[in-house]
């Protein structure tokens, strides 16, 4: 909203982003709500797609019952490394959480016009993958059945967490995180879904959209509010999206952990997030704008801007890569030395060198703007840094913990295959969420795009007169 | 844990008491049949109360030293061994093997009643019918006439029993029993008798200078380990004025890694050295010989000449020549006049009197063979696996009419067996040892039996009484009353007597003398025979020939040299291991004419390149669930060949070795054996020491922190961290409230560990396992799921994936030889740091925990609070020390598959401590219920703790005493001295973590033998 | 509530619409549009939203309470850990942070449903589905007696359909 739906003022220099927010494609706003709301309902494509994320997810689920009957020694953990997969798994979904959330709100107040046709899945993506991470403390501690004790709960003996442990700064940020992201896809939807409730005609289903709509109007003293409320959630939302990968962060940089205790984590951490955020949005976002048939409302403009976000925050991680590097070298404390000589080029140097090539020698290709505009190559690249981006954290995670300051426990690690149903599980519960939410709701924000459609008008009156 | 040294007199009446009613506490107890429901007593049995420990002073039966055990009996069950601080021979230490002895105590697969053979099977039968078959049978061999022929194996032993035995042998016509002990060093004892005219002389390495050590290994399974230990640790701890050592032999074992120097000679060469040093040869030829630097032999000659009567030379080799050996050894002594100063047969030890020689069971193997023995006994003797497999013991004893175990185990041998006859285990039994000086050392049953077992000694009274013909010669009826009649001043004096360490006083019945049968052995001198390789076995230090195998704290254990358990390996020089291309864990195949094992290899730079050592301990077939398949018999490889005293040579032959196609991960608690120069374990110079400060330069030692740090404790007191609450300018006044009902915050516990004393011999770490309820985790169905159907059933699967629980570990790093791969060097200095939680002031682990489950005691302690613990496991990976331990399975939980106590080993778990659950973190406490319940005794006796009123488990057990325990910040208390020694550093004192374990240097001596040349 | 609706499928023609109604003072006009219009917004020219203010109380609540919490438990179980102070207030600003953005974004929520009316029962009156679609709607709340007076006024704007609402 605000003047970013304004059409453009051709005595201002358009900026890069609302540049591209034109859909020239679109003519009136009835064909907005024809054109996604025929994205909705079932299909025998969509069916399959669901089955098998339930069925992965069913993989995931068995394997906890089994760990929880056998205890955490079915997965791979091979002390000194005490997290692994796990935590991995964990700090890689917080990260791809983080795209939505930047989109809809920091891109927002920035402007940013082309985050449209792209933020409410992103912003459904988000959700998702925050629920999908927040299991993971839980499936990773040696007692899950006491998860509760993290949070600080009124009980009779008044015995509560530790608030100078980073794990309660995660409960506390990731639950906030979770809490707001979801109001805020929500707000978002309550006219779209007055949309849908005005368009169905089976009832039971109107039925649901009306009550979802908590009886939207459209009315002007609605949207005032509306508008004040989105912008002071936005608002938010910014610090908010910064401070959650923050906070995670320091679980490993507030340890004293040779290659965790780096004062350089939280901005590189929430560099990796965004990176590894819109990597999803591509992976999720160029099949479906393909099989949804919505190429004209996500445009290789919109893909183009959003890969120029890729290639910066590509070039923070790397240049955060770096900087650790040197930092080892510049403190001449031997144990940080040893440790970082021995992730590159001692055991580790698999894990090192898959990441440095996925996330920062691969996206360089995005200098081209050939490449920069090829949904095929993107979806291929999106794939290689989500890849990459795990590997990111195993390189934090492990090699950190198998080689610390008592040399005497050296260790190593593998992941056994209850590690490994984890990882294809969360796949599964995550997939099954997106796919559910797309054939509910409208993939795009129906509003939104209406704000960028031109109105109808009787007389051809000048553009852009207001502010 | 309620008596230990500093209240002794207190004990003492105590133990009065209870050694006066030893037999009415078997009231107490309850067999494990009848165990059931946990319930108080109505009546309380006499001196028992619930909760409260009491301690009966008995004697370890373990080996032959026979040191004074406490035995701590809660509520009628033994739960823990300790030393007995008034024992004159291990003076309150005790070994690792002693304290397992619970394991073998409460072992769930011993004989649990008698068996008879009927058919293929063993079956159970009573006691009745098993004593009502004995009778009929010896009546049949006695009416063949066949008595004469008849072979009793005993475990050796001394003390009343074998007076017992030979007694109700020569009642029934049978020869005098073979005393049998693999463990002797047999040819050592032969030398002894001819030279010192003792079996056993005292070992004094407090007036030693310069000990020579030609295979003595008097700190791994030498001789008598705890004694010898005290010995050598007092003396080395005089620093400067200590004795140096030099190890002289192929293999560095335990005691070569606490040498000062080590001379690696070929094997069978060490008598050109002697010759050496007597003078008998020159230098240039022993060191030709030797294969050794001629400088260091010309150098040694030198040593030995000027340390005179300071000269300690000890031979312990095993080789066909031990004994001409050992002789030139004792020359050595002789010609420099050391003995009676450094050796004392004065003091001599009886453990070894009345020993047989292996050469005399090779000879009842061959007449057993000939088919010519009609009964043949056994217990606790196992030669079907003990024996090389080229004697075929097993096929000549099944070659006997008839054949009886005493044994307590379903052992290789005992299988055979046609009648079991299950003896009691020794702390259920009467006994007693002779020790040192004629010390007559008593034993008494500390429960009541656990299983449906009989003391030997009583089975055969009640068989001689059955037996009209020799009744008469057995009036007593038991074995108690047996002792008693032979003891001076009867029933009443006996009683007394028990409640004392030991008393002086001859042995009742002297022992039937017999000469030993002497033969050429059939062995090829060292070094000729095929083979590229000398094939160097050696007995374990943790499980000795065997017998401690069933035993999984043993099998934990690591061995003090290669840190690896539950395995068998072949140490192997790094250079040859390069030449073969074997890495470590590839399989290396050791062929000898006698036969072959497969073994991965562990490549070690304390063995000569031309040398492969394996120990023997492992591969049993029987001997039950801890023992069997874990590992390969290297008696398998023995020939059977022996010294002119006729005992088994364990050296004595080449083999071929070649490289094998499997390849196994070992079972190794090491992860870097080099420090990478973080100061954990740190090192001066003797001479350094009288030195002022500044001559003494860190960087000038290798493996030391770059950073200088003033010795000692950082934090005088617990609740200052920041070691400002000393300074009365300060205004930071620590984080506790001094009002404290507990006035805890007074207190500050902490802990020296001197490594100029540790041996690394690692018996504080199963004391450990033993006060702690440490779970075992090693045995191989504690393994993990490979799939959702297989598991890993690997023996040590669980420590392969680095899952060990010891509370307390030894680290061993080596100083020097960096290039081992490619250049042999003896010169490589090692060092043990027993690390266990250090207890921070500013403790890394405490912050990050979520739920407070860890946090920092008023008085000091790190406190983990296992029911609160959720298990994030974020405390472990923030401690830099990795003390911290995971429960990653059910250890504690019966119906779990990787239970680590399976009934009735359960019984011996501390009531005091929680065994801890599955998913939670867990680690050293200070032994926190020995120092809460030392402080509710003081205060329930309203007074105050009196200094070193008690330690922990680790310092209690510490045969080096290098561990003490106590409160710091009350100067009365001797670590609160210690703490502050000249040698005095933390560990990883960089990040200010203000520990409350402060580690006293290791104190190295320049090399004794120093080549001139080199 | 009664009145007179009218539907305009063009938006300039609604604006002019507005702009008389406001000078002709017939009755409250509630204004229906599909989306965000702001040339709508300033014709309108309603009253600047009240919702920051909730937002900002909430904000101030929840730092408050993030603070107080941590330190008040900390405060009543003086457990030492790492040798840290009992009340550290830089860890504890994490938990002040989150709690800012937790309380104040739910206050907004909260601030707008109350403002906006929302959640209602029922759209029927004065309410048709073609404003959540295509076209722009004008309500004038009304008596019988000014109801022709308005028809008249958005038929003339070229209102595509005006009926009365009761």
């Amino acid at each position: 909203m605000g003047t970013i739906a304004q059409p453009v003022d051709e005595l201002r220099r358009p900026n890069i982003a609302s540049a591209d927010n034109q859909l020239p494609a679109v003519k009136d706003y009835e064909q907005v709500d024809r054109e996604i709301i025929s994205t909705l309902g079932f299909t025998k494509k969509w069916l399959i797609g669901l089955s098998v994320a339930v069925f992965a997810m069913l993989i995931g689920a068995s394997a906890w019952i089994y760990q929880i009957y056998w205890g955490l020694g079915q997965a791979g953990y091979e002390p000194p490394v005490m997290w692994g997969v796990y935590i991995i798994t964990f700090v890689f979904w917080v990260g791809i959480g983080h795209a939505g959330t930047l989109i809809s709100a920091i891109l927002y107040l920035f402007r940013a016009g082309f985050r449209t046709s792209i933020y409410r899945a992103a912003e459904a993506m988000t959700v998702f993958a925050v629920m999908t991470a927040g299991l993971f403390p839980i499936i990773h501690i040696g007692r899950p059945w006491k998860f509760f004790w993290l949070i600080p709960y009124p009980n009779w003996r008044l015995l509560w967490p530790n608030f100078k442990s980073p794990l309660v700064w995660d409960v506390f940020a990731i639950s906030t995180y979770l809490t707001i992201s979801t109001t805020f896809l929500y707000i978002g939807l309550i006219p779209d879904f007055a949309v849908l409730r005005d368009r169905e005609t089976n009832p039971m289903r109107k039925r649901i959209y009306g009550i979802l709509s908590l009886g939207w109007r459209n009315s002007d003293r609605e949207w005032r509010h509306f508008a004040k409320a989105y912008l002071f959630l936005a608002a938010f939302s910014t610090p908010l999206v910064l401070s959650v990968h923050s906070v995670v962060s320091f679980d490993f940089a507030m340890a004293l952990v040779p290659g965790w205790h780096a004062s350089i984590f939280p901005p590189y951490f929430v560099a990796g997030a965004i990176f590894s955020g819109f990597a999803m949005v591509w992976t999720i976002v160029i099949p479906m704008r393909k099989w949804f048939r919505l190429e004209h409302y996500i445009t290789l403009n919109h893909l183009d801007a959003t890969a120029k976000v890729v290639l910066f925050t590509s070039l923070v991680v790397g240049c955060a890569y770096m900087i650790e590097f040197f930092i080892a070298w510049y403190s001449g404390v031997r144990p940080e030395q040893e440790f970082f000589w021995n992730r590159v080029f001692g055991q580790w140097w698999w894990a090192a060198w898959i990441m440095l090539l996925c996330n920062m020698a691969l996206p360089m290709s995005l200098w081209s703007q050939k490449l920069r505009r090829n949904p095929t190559w993107l979806w291929f690249l999106s794939i290689f840094i989500n890849i990459g981006m795990w590997y990111e954290r195993f390189v934090i995670v492990v090699p950190s913990l198998s080689h610390e300051f008592s040399p005497w426990q050296w260790g190593s690690y593998a992941p056994s295959w209850v590690d490994m149903s984890f990882l294809v599980g969360s796949f599964g519960w995550f997939f099954m969420w997106f796919l559910l939410f797309v054939k509910q709701m409208p993939v795009m924000a129906i509003m939104e795009l209406k704000e960028i459609v031109v109105p109808r008008r009787k007389h051809a009156a000048v553009e852009g007169a207001h502010h | 844990m309620s008596t230990e040294a500093g209240s002794g007199v207190k004990r003492r009446d105590f133990l009065k008491i209870l050694g006066a009613t030893g037999a009415t506490t078997a009231v107490v107890g309850c067999s494990s049949e009848k165990v059931g429901k946990l319930i108080p007593y109505v009546t309380s049995p006499d001196n028992t109360v619930a909760g409260v420990s009491q301690f009966y002073a008995t004697t370890c039966k373990e080996c032959a030293t026979g040191c004074g055990v406490l035995a701590e009996v809660r509520d009628g069950r033994p739960i823990k061994l300790e030393g007995n601080p008034d024992h004159p021979v291990n003076r309150g230490a005790i070994c690792a093997t002693g304290m397992a002895a619970l394991q073998g105590l409460y072992n769930p697969d011993r004989y649990r009643q008698p068996m008879l053979r009927e058919g293929a099977e063993l079956t159970p039968v009573t006691w009745d019918r098993a004593l009502e078959v004995l009778g009929q049978r010896l009546g049949e061999v006695k009416s063949r006439g066949g008595a004469a022929n008849a072979v009793f194996m005993n475990a050796h032993e001394t003390g009343s029993f074998p007076g017992l035995l030979d007694q109700w042998l020569s009642a029934n016509g049978m020869p005098a029993h073979l005393s049998v002990d693999t463990m002797a060093p047999a040819a050592t004892i032969a030398t002894n008798r001819a030279a010192y005219g003792a079996a056993w002389p005292a070992i004094d390495f407090n007036a030693a200078s310069l000990i020579l050590s030609f295979s003595a290994d008097f700190l791994d399974a030498w001789g008598h380990r705890v004694p010898q230990q005290l010995g050598w640790a007092d003396a080395r701890a005089k620093l400067e004025g200590a004795p140096r050592l030099v190890y002289i032999g192929a293999r560095r074992s335990l005691t070569g890694l606490n040498a000062d120097q080590w001379i690696p000679a070929r094997p069978g060469s060490e008598m050109a050295i002697c010759r050496a040093i007597l003078g008998q040869a020159t230098a240039a030829e022993a060191a030709t010989a030797a294969d050794v630097d001629e400088g260091t032999i010309t150098a040694l000659i030198a040593a030995v000449g000027a340390a005179g009567s300071g000269v300690l030379a000890l031979c312990g080799m095993t080789t066909p020549d031990a004994v001409e050996c050992g002789t030139m050894v004792a020359d050595i002594n002789k010609q420099n006049g050391s003995v009676g100063t450094t050796i004392k047969p004065a003091e001599a030890h009886a453990g070894y009197e009345g020993l047989s020689s292996y050469l005399e069971l090779v000879e009842a193997t061959e007449r057993m063979n000939a088919g010519s023995v009609p009964v043949a006994f056994v217990r606790n003797v196992n030669p079907a696996y003990s024996m090389p497999a080229s004697v075929g013991f097993a096929e000549a004893f099944a070659k006997v009419g008839f054949k009886v175990s005493f044994s307590i185990m379903p052992d290789e041998t005992s299988l055979l067996c046609d009648l079991i006859l299950p003896d009691h285990h020794w702390l259920e039994s009467w006994g007693d040892a002779v020790t040192v000086a004629g010390q007559r050392s008593f034993q008494q049953p500390v429960l009541e039996p656990v299983f449906d077992t009989r003391s030997v000694a009583d089975v055969l009274i009640g068989s001689a009484r059955a037996d009209g013909a020799i009744a008469a010669s057995f009036p007593q009826s038991d074995y108690r009353s047996w002792m008693v009649s032979g003891f001076a001043g009867g029933s009443d004096a006996f009683a007394t007597a028990l409640t004392q360490a030991s008393v002086s006083g001859s042995v009742a019945a002297s022992r039937a003398t017999r000469t030993a049968p002497s033969r050429p052995s059939p062995a090829p001198a060292l070094g000729a025979g095929e083979g590229n390789m000398f094939v160097f076995v050696y007995p374990s230090a943790t499980l000795g020939d065997g017998s401690g195998a069933n035993k999984p704290w043993l099998q934990e254990l690591p061995d003090p040299v290669t840190k690896i358990a539950w395995q068998s390996w072949v140490e192997i020089h790094p250079i040859t291991a390069k030449q073969m291309g074997v890495k470590e864990g590839d399989h290396l195949t050791v062929t000898t004419a006698a036969g072959e094992i497969s073994a991965p290899a562990y490549p070690y730079m304390g063995v000569r390149p031309d040398t492969v050592a394996v120990a023997l301990g492992q591969g049993h077939t029987a001997y039950g669930r801890f023992a069997i398949g874990v590992g390969v018999n290297a008696y398998t490889v023995l020939p059977s060949a022996w010294d002119s005293a006729g005992n088994l040579a364990l050296v004595s032959t080449r083999g071929n070795v070649t490289r094998g196609v499997e390849h196994s991960a070992l079972v190794t608690t090491e992860g870097s054996a080099r420090q990478h120069g973080r100061g954990i374990a740190q090192a001066m110079m003797a001479a350094a020491i009288s030195a002022p400060e500044v001559e003494e330069h860190h960087h000038d030692i290798p493996g030391h922190v770059s950073q200088e740090f003033l010795p000692g404790l950082k934090s005088p007191v617990a609740a200052d961290a920041q070691g400002e609450f000393a300074n009365p300018q300060s205004k930071d006044k620590g984080m506790y409230n001094p009002e404290h009902p507990t006035r805890a915050e007074s207190r500050r516990w902490a802990m020296t560990v001197d490594l100029a004393r540790c041996t690394g011999c690692s018996a504080c770490v199963t004391a450990c396992y033993s006060e702690n309820n440490i779970p075992t985790v090693g045995a191989r169905y504690q393994g993990r799921a490979l799939s959702p159907v297989t598991w890993d059933e690997r023996p040590g699967a669980n420590i392969i994936k680095g899952r060990e629980m010891a509370w307390i570990r030894l680290e061993r790093y080596y100083e020097g030889n960096t290039n081992t791969e490619n250049e042999f060097s003896p010169d490589f200095e090692t060092r043990f740091v027993p690390m266990m939680c250090q207890h921070c002031g500013n403790a890394p682990c405490e912050p990050v925990c979520p739920v407070y489950a860890t946090y920092h005691s008023p008085d000091g302690l790190n406190v983990q609070v296992y029911n609160r613990c959720v298990g994030t496991r974020y405390c472990s990976n923030n401690c830099p020390y990795k003390v911290r331990y995971y429960n990653w399975f059910g250890y504690g939980e019966p119906e779990r598959k990787q239970y680590a106590w399976p009934e009735p080993m359960h019984w011996l778990l501390n009531p005091d401590v929680t065994v801890r659950g599955k998913g939670v973190m867990e680690k050293c406490t200070f032994c926190v219920q020995r120092i809460r319940e030392g402080e509710n005794r003081a205060r329930s006796e309203e007074r105050e703790l009196r200094a070193d009123e008690f330690t922990t488990a680790c310092a209690q057990a510490c045969p080096s005493r290098a561990i003490v325990f106590g409160d710091a910040a009350d100067e009365n208390w001797s670590v609160a001295k210690l703490a502050y020694d000249r040698r005095a550093y933390h560990v990883f004192e960089e990040l200010n973590t203000y520990t409350a374990v402060v580690y006293l240097k290791k104190v190295n001596h320049p090399a004794p033998a120093a080549s001139a040349t080199a | 509530m009664q009145g007179v609706l009218g539907a305009f499928p063009h938006v300039d023609t609604t604006l002019g619409a507005i702009e008389e109604l406001k000078k002709a003072r017939l009755g409250n006009v509630t204004v229906f549009s599909p989306t965000i219009r702001h040339e709508i917004d300033d014709a309108i020219d309603g009253p600047n939203s009240v919702v920051r203010r909730f937002t900002l109380v909430g904000a101030l609540l929840g730092v408050t309470f993030g603070y107080w919490v941590s330190i008040w438990t900390g405060d009543y179980w003086p457990l030492v850990t790492g040798g840290k102070a009992i009340a550290s207030w830089i860890p504890y600003t994490i938990i002040g942070f989150e709690m800012m953005v937790l309380v104040g974004c739910l206050a907004t929520v909260a601030g707008m449903f109350i403002n906006a009316r929302i959640p209602r029962l029922t759209t029927t009156v004065g309410y048709d589905p073609r404003f959540s679609s295509g076209h722009f709607g004008i309500f004038v709340a009304c008596g019988e007696d000014k109801a022709s007076q308005v028809e008249a006024l958005l038929q003339k704007h070229g209102a595509e359909e005006v009926r009365r609402e009761a």
